[in-house]
């Protein structure tokens, strides 16, 4: 980590309670803080329960956490949601059937009154990105789902956010698809230079893609370890075999606790 | 490859009850109905004799057909219109809306036949015309009848959207107005025509329904009643054929709005 590097996302003892309806407590997060530096891919990996979704929808302020600090590069969640500086794909691609993939990707920009040419340049451009612009006339179900999946990610860059937030984006796809968009995401990443948080339950996929991973163990959700992954870039697909590789996929493993 | 036989599709669906039809039709005007069901031309008159008093009462049948036609339009579009804004209210406020679009929804529950009189008693002060007092009552009737099938679909519409469409909202800090621009009211669309599906023969058969129970003599419906009650049963039978072309006509309609409006959407 060189010296111009800053903390864009801070997280301190961040605590989640939820009440259920018979009023008892049930504990999704408790102490977690964690440190995400400007431009770093980090992932969120852990079993269902851990809360790592429920940590990525704190950072998105989609919920507010029962305790604890976040900092979005110095202003809460909130300045930083009604700023657009997350982009967010979810586990299914949210694309809205009456428009067509060109219109889906403009329609955040609608919202933020973005004048027509500027839209229509900036949607083009996202699907040049992610490959997809000689289907930008096609509506969302002439789509495979990876094609749809990467239609959300032009979406979510459409705004132009400092973060990109990603909720198990490919885990509704088959292997091969998810590999390609593995390739994609990491080559969208090194032009675009955003923060990205990537949540998943696939342990090769996080060490795949990640500058570091944070494991999370359920019951209650709590940060078990960080693990720095220090293979080179741009990364390959023949990494995937090397001891590097293998012996990272096992240290993350062994680092959960209780499953 | 798919649209030849979506072409085909189309063609059978279309072919098949027409083809039906006149079969039926011929053996109408043949006789052989007539022996089936044991009855003379006096009761079912031939299809030719029906077609001949249509043309000769042509002028009479059509003030009767516009007396219907109005009424029928008019309540569908206060209805739809007055059922979808229950529907945005239930929206904006679930904690009263709920029993609100069960109330209007209990409306739907009660028969024409015992709404109608009730509506008629209630509006006799309206008007010192017996025409309109008569038309705003039908109306009303078919208004409601309307309202209960869009509030119920358009609730459905406004509210059954996919997963997480309402967090990427928020991620965009869109306010609600936006949300129920961009995100609402295009996903109500194909529920709006479900209840149009429902509420378009609906009203042809409320407004007809209520026309026997009006105190001004107008309408399709009404004319059917007044033929049988005193044996003219080929004028009667003209107007069965011309309430069944009314909503035959109106239902075509909408299919064909549907299509223009959904295209995109079904694949």
């Amino acid at each position: 980590m060189s010296a111009n590097t800053s903390t864009e996302i801070m997280l301190k003892d961040i605590g989640m309670v939820y009440k259920t309806n018979d009023n008892r407590d049930v504990t999704a997060l408790t102490g977690v803080s964690i440190d995400i530096q400007k431009g770093e891919f980090v992932s969120l990996v852990g079993p269902s329960g851990c809360g790592k979704t429920t940590l990525l929808r704190i950072i998105a302020d989609l919920l507010t956490p029962t305790s604890g600090e976040i900092s979005i590069a110095g202003e809460t969640p909130r300045q930083a949601r009604l700023k657009r500086r997350y982009g967010i794909v979810f586990q299914s691609a949210v694309l809205y059937e009456w428009r067509t993939v060109k219109k889906n990707i403009m329609m955040p920009l609608e919202i933020m009154h973005v004048p027509v040419k500027e839209r229509e340049e900036r949607a083009m451009k996202m699907l040049e990105l992610v490959g997809l612009s000689e289907f930008a006339n096609h509506y969302p179900n002439q789509l495979s789902g990876g094609m749809q999946q990467r239609v959300g990610i032009a979406r979510a860059l459409a705004v132009q956010p400092e973060i990109l937030l990603m909720d198990e984006p490919f885990s509704a796809l088959d292997e091969f698809t998810r590999e390609k968009l593995h390739a994609d995401l990491l080559k969208i990443w090194r032009k675009t230079n955003k923060t990205i948080v990537f949540v998943t339950h696939n342990i090769q996929e996080s060490v795949f893609l990640s500058d570091k991973i944070c494991v999370l163990s359920p019951h209650p959700g709590r940060l078990s370890a960080v693990v720095d992954i220090d293979l080179p870039r741009p990364r390959t697909m023949e990494m995937k075999n090397t001891v590097e590789f293998t012996n990272l996929v096992a240290k993350v493993r062994n680092s959960f606790e209780g499953v | 490859m798919t649209k030849r036989k979506l072409n085909f599709d189309s063609a059978t669906s279309l072919l098949y009850p027409l083809i039906f039809g006149i079969v039926i039709l011929m053996m109408w005007q043949c006789g052989v109905l007539h022996s089936i069901f044991r009855t003379d031309e006096y009761i079912l008159p031939y299809p030719t004799r029906i077609f001949r008093i249509i043309i000769e009462n042509f002028d009479k049948i059509l003030e009767n057909v516009n007396s219907s036609v109005f009424v029928i339009i008019i309540g569908l579009a206060a209805g739809s219109v007055l059922g979808y804004i229950a529907a945005i209210g239930a929206t904006v406020s679930p904690k009263f809306g709920k029993g609100g679009l069960t109330v209007i929804s209990a409306f739907n529950a009660i028969p024409i036949v015992a709404m109608a009189p009730v509506i008629m008693n209630w509006t006799k002060d309206v008007s010192s015309d017996a025409e309109v007092r008569s038309t705003v009552a039908k109306i009303i009737v078919v208004t409601l009848m309307c309202m209960a099938s869009m509030s119920i679909n358009a609730h459905r519409g406004l509210n059954e959207l996919k997963p997480f469409s309402l967090d990427l909202m928020k991620s965009y800090a869109a306010d609600n107005k936006t949300v129920f621009l961009k995100l609402r009211f295009p996903n109500s669309i194909p529920y709006i025509f479900t209840a149009l599906k429902v509420s378009v023969p609906g009203s042809v058969i409320t407004a007809l329904v209520s026309e026997y129970f009006a105190e001004y003599r107008a309408g399709v419906g009404r004319q059917i009643r007044e033929n049988i009650l005193i044996a003219q049963y080929s004028t009667a039978w003209a107007y069965i054929v011309v309430a069944c072309l009314i909503g035959i006509i109106l239902f075509a309609l909408l299919l064909a709005a549907e299509g223009i409006f959904l295209k995109r959407r079904k694949s």
